[in-house]
């Protein structure tokens, strides 16, 4: 079972550790001034809370297409409120993750009945319903043409208006959502361990699952809200075409490709596929393809994903006697005869 | 009344057409429990495959189609044998591994033949007239091959032991294994049936609709609207949702116009998802 082993590294540690990770990020903007690494660094920047969003629905074992939705409530919710004379980033950035999450409540009752395919389907007819609905109602969201115009953000006053200081709020935006997600998947973490290995047997022993899931779904919502925001705050437009059916995928290969069940690894899936897709796109039309061969080979070769494989390497050279000693049962078949030697 | 029914023939052979993407989608997740993100790649690489021969080699039509469809069918088979089946019992690995085969696919199709759509023609044109009612031929030929082609894959899984074998192993493969059957060997053959059915969808259509390198993305939504609402994995509940989601898209567009067709069509499938996960017809299915 993915997830049941962490190789030494804990919880905690995955959480300081991804932390750690955006603050240096922060440093980013002002080691160099190239923009090119400051539209990539933004485009990761809005990739990890998106990325979040799926690995909090994937500690639930339930796979989500419902994060570009959710990103558009955010991002419509963040523009809307630009639009009408709201510019302090803090309340954007709360009222990103407040909309979509409250949307999410009933949304999360009605669906989180379905479990496997039927929720990755359930979740996807979503999306494809939301960019529907994007175009279909002009007067709130500005239909084909979108929303533009949207003045600067602040801070205390302060306008954030250039490359710098928009690639900083993506960053700090990205940060609180990393703390989010640490703080929910920490608080519930045996709830949400319980529902991944076996939901029949959590609900028997009375946790109160869908209260559980609703609260994932919840959150889930809102840290895709806060990417929709960041996305619209660097394309400086909310556009329907920015939160298509087809991205979600995207987001599942950023959460899964850097290893599920770690926050590290949403965040080095986020960093190494955007890197690469940006890198690549100076293939110009290979690119696709070769982001496409990337995922293929990531899934054969490594398949804990960048932040599983790496885990497993330190392991193995902190332990050199035991290369396959990861398991429980073969860390009990080791223990048992010093433990007295009983059956 | 003309209106009327012209609107309903294009509706009925759109869901012929549906029906036939729906049953290659609906084999792949009924058998193998995979969830197939290239079945939309198939359906492009069919259409270009099929222009390919036609206009490269100077095939007739009805060989270019037939080599589609095998062109396409052996590409399924290929990366069902050494890719899919390393990984089939893993859900995340599987659409993972068929959304890159799907990015592969279709950055392959884009470099050969240009983001142009090419002029690619369907060789019978004309309206078949009876009475008042105008039919255009090629609808009727499309319609006609696509019906005898899902009468073929009902015969080939309900008439052939090669058809048993795959029930059965969709049914237990525990079981069906130990009776005898070689999962090894026949799902490589299942998917490229299914593969093989999306390639020729889109030889017979793309001249009609489009052909173009992106046309493949519409097609992996429609496949989806209609296995949830025919119940994953059910053969006879996607047939019938194919026409249904036919027909509904055909008179929307002629008396509704725009999107809110589509959006009415979303919401319907939503709810049943909702209501009935299992579908129209379906039965439980595994992991839900």
């Amino acid at each position: 079972m993915p997830g049941s082993t962490r190789h030494g590294i804990t919880r905690h540690g995955d959480a300081v550790a991804s932390v750690a990770v955006l603050v240096l990020a922060l440093a980013v903007p002002f080691a160099t001034s190239d923009p090119f690494v400051y539209s990539v660094a933004n485009q990761i920047m809005v990739a990890i809370p998106a990325a979040l969003s799926v690995h909090v629905m994937l500690r639930m074992d339930l796979l989500t297409f419902a994060v570009p939705a959710f990103m558009a409530i955010g991002g419509y919710a963040a523009a809307i409120a630009g639009l009408n004379g709201v510019s302090d980033s803090f309340v954007l950035t709360a009222l990103s993750f407040g909309v979509p999450a409250l949307v999410a409540v009933p949304l999360g009752v009605l669906v989180l009945r379905l479990r496997g395919v039927y929720f990755v389907l359930v979740t996807f007819v979503m999306t494809e319903i939301m960019e529907l609905l994007l175009f279909e109602t002009p007067a709130l969201t500005g239909g084909s043409n979108g929303l533009v115009g949207m003045p600067p953000t602040t801070v205390l006053g302060i306008e954030l208006a250039d490359n710098r200081a928009v690639l900083l709020l993506a960053v700090a935006v990205a940060m609180a959502a990393v703390v989010v997600t640490a703080l929910v998947t920490g608080h519930y973490r045996r709830s949400f361990a319980a529902i991944e290995e076996n939901e029949t047997l959590a609900a028997s022993l009375g946790l109160v699952v869908w209260r559980r899931k609703v609260v994932g779904f919840v959150v889930a919502a809102g840290l895709a809200g806060m990417a929709g925001f960041s996305l619209v705050n660097m394309l400086l437009t909310a556009h329907p075409t920015s939160f298509g059916s087809a991205s979600a995928v995207t987001y599942i290969a950023y959460a899964v490709v850097g290893g599920r069940g770690w926050l590290l690894g949403a965040i080095a899936g986020s960093a190494l596929l955007v890197s690469m897709s940006n890198l690549f796109s100076n293939q110009g039309q290979y690119a696709p393809g070769l982001f496409g061969l990337l995922i293929i080979v990531v899934v054969l070769v490594a398949r804990g994903g960048v932040a599983g494989t790496l885990a497993d390497a330190a392991a193995r050279l902190r332990r050199p006697a035991t290369p396959a000693g990861n398991t429980a049962a073969t860390k009990f078949a080791a223990a048992a005869p010093l433990a007295g030697g009983r059956p | 009344m003309n209106e009327f029914v012209s609107a309903g023939l294009i509706g009925v052979s759109l869901g012929a057409q549906y029906a036939l993407l729906a049953l290659g989608f609906t084999l792949i997740f009924g058998i193998l429990g995979v969830v197939n993100f290239a079945h939309g790649g198939f359906y492009v690489v069919g259409g270009y495959a099929a222009y390919g021969f036609g206009a490269h080699f100077g095939l007739p039509y009805v060989a270019a189609v037939a080599l589609a469809m095998l062109v396409t069918g052996a590409i399924g088979y290929l990366f069902e044998l050494f890719l899919l089946e390393r990984v089939v019992e893993d859900e995340l690995a599987t659409l993972m591994l068929t959304l890159g085969l799907y990015l592969v696919m279709s950055t392959g199709v884009l470099v050969g033949f240009g983001p142009e759509s090419p002029q690619f023609q369907f060789p019978v044109s004309g309206t078949l007239r009876l009475g008042p009612f105008h039919l255009p031929l090629e609808n009727l030929v499309v319609l006609a091959v696509c019906l005898t082609a899902i009468v073929a894959v009902y015969l080939l899984l309900y008439r052939s032991d090669f058809g048993r074998a795959l029930r059965a192993l969709a049914d237990d493969r525990q079981i069906a294994s130990a009776q005898g059957l070689r999962p090894r060997l026949l799902f490589p053959l299942a998917f490229a049936v299914a593969a093989g059915l999306a390639g020729l969808t889109g030889a017979l259509v793309t001249p009609i609709l489009s052909l173009a390198p992106h046309v493949g993305d519409p097609v992996l939504v429609t496949s989806f609207l209609i296995v949830i609402l025919g119940g994953l994995g059910s053969i006879t509940g996607s047939t019938v949702a194919a026409f249904l989601v036919g027909l509904v898209e055909a008179y929307s567009s002629v008396y509704l116009g725009g999107s809110a067709g589509a959006l009415a069509l979303f919401v319907v499938v939503l709810i049943v998802l909702v209501v009935r996960p299992s579908g129209l017809f379906g039965r439980d299915v595994r992991g839900a």
